[in-house]
């Protein structure tokens, strides 16, 4: 009678794998529905009893499931809550129940019959795949859907930048000239056919160059060149190009990431078109593009403040078109990493030449290229070994004043101090080569808690300002030095089985114990830090030199069985996590509060709340893998 | 007789709670008058044990004998010309009792619900309905009685408390339109959640939970406080 069943389909249409199915089959399996109420403490299906005849949707409440052994404690299955569903493995096969289910609470079930279920397995493979393993790789897309489609913040649903190829935006008909003619006469080319840029090609017409607005401006005009001057001696050679096939994402990186504002598009080495900053402006609204050409333009600390604090609207442009965490953090990346290296170079001029050369690197999240809104600092100094007592107390000055005023300048531009004072304004984290050497060996060697801890942070650098071979030098002796050091991993890999995911907790969330955010779920400690950790592991017993967690994966997929096996669905599960922080974070940030990693499960949807939960079995199954690989080192 | 071919043997006193098969009923009334009034709408959803069988249900609107009084228009939003249109109550009150077989009755205030379904299956049939039959109302009563009432807010009840109050206190969700289905549904999942309280209240079989309803009716505030559910 659907006025009684009405709510139920209501109900179910938020409820997964119910949610994918059509209104009329929804409107068909009411029909077989009903309903049961179980008190606190009573047992709905017994271990090795009769096999259920319903599948059970759980409406209110919430049960436990667990098996008990002939001999021994009983073994935690998991606990289910509202939206969650049991019964379905022995209702299809048939033999008796596998598990006791036991309501941790007055629970109010729907119960779908066995005539109904079977058929709904029969026609709806989707149905049937909800039910079995790979939930992850399966359902991740339909997760994505829909947290795009709740918000409001996320309307519109375009996503132009990551699914547009930009060989379809490209301008097809580029004007080329041969490298033989002056720069005047590129220039009258130019102003005639109104052209921003022009391709100069040599003999065979094959793409030799570019000439630009810009490279008219900054080097004809304001370096007082004459005109007559051959096109070739202005143009810039390294061509930056795209694959027509990448999608304009792909595009608008490399422009941020080489600061141009044209992009050669290429089809099979040929040339296609040109792609401008302006056409993805188009594309997009605001570009990201003129955000690092603010902070490019500037000269002063002060004249990046500003500029600075634009990073969160280009984070709610990207979540509105649709971006995956990874494409956020990586525009983060590049974008932060402007800014700091803007504010080297004005430290540089601000101090003079540096007496040795150095490299600026950073690590933590920023080492990862994982940061989203609010990071602090975690950078360093390695510079090169100074060869006698009078350099090396040279740099100490130099360098000490130097880092004190990038420390200050981040913090004006909103990158908080590290608490724990992992910066290289601490004299500690500013050292020459052979210095980061015996940190890095000592702590190998060493494993205390603490080394342990810092090698956690510290072997996620990457160079990111000055001479990159200092930092690579360090990254080559960890990798060789590392090989074989099982007792130092197997440090380790205490460490990182420690943060177990919190799987036990009722309602399939575990959420602070205590404390201003007691019923909350920490994103960032819960979920991403257990996943990175785990990589960053199996990284290291491999020697792979990438520091992200992505790229790390993909290097791995090659390389260690282990993660073969589960790659994709780290990624999905990790990827998943960091984009509902990034969200959270940026709700919060529109709503004008301090983001934090905090999220309240009960603002997740029933599919968000079973991906968070299939991330935490994920987690736990490797680290039960590792405990199994550290065997005799785990303690 | 054609409507006693649904019956079972399943519904008689003696079974455990659990076991046996209930039809959950409501009916909306013209009114409280045994004579003047009749029966608009009934509605009835069956149990088995516990477990509601939400498919398994029943709705029929009439075409009542006696005018729709303009109170009881504005309670249910039947307008009359709606159920102008509906069956007579012959057939309507013919497919109930299929529906209800030989199942235990139950409702709240089920009594008045009884008198008038029974005045008319005697008008048109020549019998009265001789299901057993629990009265949730009394029930709820006798275990109030005894400081067992389930839920929440048991002995915060108001006095004059009304099915929607017990529904409240049980957490059962109240959100659509007083009607017979609706009503019996609610009245059904109020039953559910009092089974279990009753077997452990010592309430072992089908026979002591329709007698313990027989003899526990509430006394004289039993009619006027019922009578608002009707209609």
């Amino acid at each position: 009678m659907e006025l009684i069943t009405e709510d139920v389909i209501e109900f179910l249409k938020n409820v997964p794998p119910f949610q994918f199915l059509e209104e009329k089959t929804l409107q068909a399996i009411a029909g077989g529905l009903s309903m049961e109420f179980y008190p606190k403490g009573s047992t709905i299906l017994h271990q090795d009893g009769p096999p259920s005849e319903y599948l059970r949707i759980i409406k209110k409440g919430g049960v436990k499931v667990f098996i008990k052994p002939d001999k021994g404690e009983e073994v935690l299955i998991d606990y289910r809550s509202e939206g969650d569903s049991f019964g379905l493995l022995s209702l299809v096969g048939g033999d008796k129940s596998r598990a006791n289910v036991v309501a941790v609470d007055d629970t109010i079930c729907y119960l779908l019959n066995k005539t109904a279920i079977l058929k709904l397995v029969d026609s709806v493979p989707a149905f049937t795949e909800f039910f079995l393993k790979s939930f992850l790789n399966k359902f991740i897309d339909k997760t994505y859907e829909e947290m795009h489609n709740k918000s409001l913040l996320f309307g519109g649903g375009e996503k132009l930048l990551f699914t547009t190829p930009v060989g379809e935006i490209a301008v097809r008909n580029v004007m080329t000239a041969p490298q033989t003619i002056s720069i005047r006469k590129a220039a009258e080319i130019m102003s005639e056919r109104r052209y921003s840029s022009l391709v100069i090609v040599d003999e065979e017409g094959v793409p030799a160059g570019i000439v630009t607005d810009r490279d008219l401006r900054d080097k004809v005009v304001s370096k007082g060149r004459t005109g007559n001057e051959k096109v070739s001696d202005i143009m810039s050679v390294s061509l930056i190009k795209s694959e027509a096939r990448d999608y304009c994402f792909e595009a608008l990186l490399k422009m941020i990431r080489y600061n141009i504002h044209h992009l050669l598009v290429v089809d099979q080495g040929k040339l296609k078109g040109i792609v401008t900053n302006h056409d993805l402006m188009m594309l997009q609204g605001t570009s990201p593009i003129s955000l690092v050409r603010e902070i490019e333009s500037q000269q002063t600390i002060d004249g990046l403040v500003p500029a600075a604090r634009k990073t969160n609207e280009i984070v709610g442009l990207l979540l509105k078109d649709g971006a995956r965490a990874s494409n956020i953090t990586r525009i983060i990346t590049e974008i932060n990493d402007r800014l700091v290296k803007k504010i080297i170079e004005i430290a540089e001029k601000e101090f003079g030449e540096p007496p040795l050369s150095y490299c600026w690197m950073v690590f933590g999240s920023e080492g990862r290229k994982e940061q989203t809104f609010r990071t602090d600092q975690d950078n360093a100094i390695i510079y090169e070994d100074p060869l006698t007592e009078k350099e090396d107390a040279e740099a100490r000055t130099y360098f000490s004043v130097f880092s004190a005023f990038i420390r200050d300048s981040l913090i004006k531009c909103g990158f908080p101090r590290c608490p724990a004072n992992y910066m290289a304004s601490n004299p500690e984290w500013c050292q020459p080569v052979k210095t980061w050497k015996k940190y890095f060996s000592s702590w190998v060697y060493t494993p205390t808690p603490d080394a342990v801890m810092k090698s956690l942070i510290f072997f996620d650098f990457r160079p990111l300002y000055g001479d990159f071979r200092l930092a690579d030098s360090l990254r080559d002796f960890l990798s060789s030095f590392l090989d074989g050091q099982m007792i130092f991993l197997g440090y380790m890999a205490n460490m990182v089985i420690k943060n177990t995911p919190p799987v036990g907790f009722f309602k399939s969330l575990i959420v602070e114990k205590s404390g201003e955010h007691k019923d909350e779920l920490n994103l960032k400690v819960k979920g991403i830090a257990p996943i990175v950790d785990i990589v960053r592991l199996f990284s290291l017993e491999k020697g792979i030199k990438e520091t992200s967690t992505l790229e790390r994966l993909s290097e791995l997929r090659e390389r260690h069985t282990i993660v073969r096996e589960y790659a994709d669905e780290l990624e999905h599960a990790f990827e998943f996590i960091m984009l509902l922080r990034i969200q959270n974070q940026f709700e919060q940030i529109e709503a004008e509060r301090m983001p934090d990693n905090f999220i309240n499960p009960k603002k997740l949807s029933n599919l968000e709340k079973r991906t968070i939960k299939e991330s935490f079995t994920l987690i736990s199954k490797l680290q039960d893998i590792i405990i199994e690989r550290y065997k005799p080192l785990i303690w | 007789m054609k409507i006693m071919k649904n019956r079972t043997d399943k519904g008689h006193p003696g079974m455990a709670l659990e076991g046996a098969r209930y039809v959950v009923i409501d009916t909306e009334l013209t009114g409280l008058d045994k004579k003047k009034d009749s029966i608009v709408s009934i509605g009835a959803v069956r149990m088995e044990g516990g477990r509601i069988e939400m498919g398994d249900s029943f709705y029929g609107l009439i075409n009542p004998a006696s005018c729709l009084t303009a109170e009881s228009v504005v309670i249910h939003e039947i307008m009359p010309s709606e159920v102008l249109t509906k069956p007579d109550i012959a057939k309507v009150l013919e497919e109930f009792l299929g529906f209800c077989g030989k199942d235990i009755i139950v409702g709240y205030c089920v009594d008045i619900d009884m008198d008038f379904l029974n005045r008319e299956s005697k008008r048109l049939f020549q019998m009265t309905i001789d299901n057993p039959v629990v009265d949730i109302r009394s029930a709820g009563e006798w275990l109030r009685g005894r400081g067992i009432i389930p839920g929440e807010c048991g002995s915060a009840l108001p006095h004059r408390y009304q099915l929607y109050d017990i529904a409240k206190c049980l957490d059962i969700p109240v959100n659509v339109a007083h009607n017979a289905i609706v009503d019996a549904f609610i009245t059904a999942q109020i039953f559910q959640r009092f089974i279990p309280v009753l077997v452990r209240a010592g309430i072992r079989s089908t026979e002591d939970l329709v007698s313990m309803s027989k003899k526990f009716r509430g006394g004289d505030r039993y009619i006027p406080l019922c009578s608002i559910s009707n209609f």
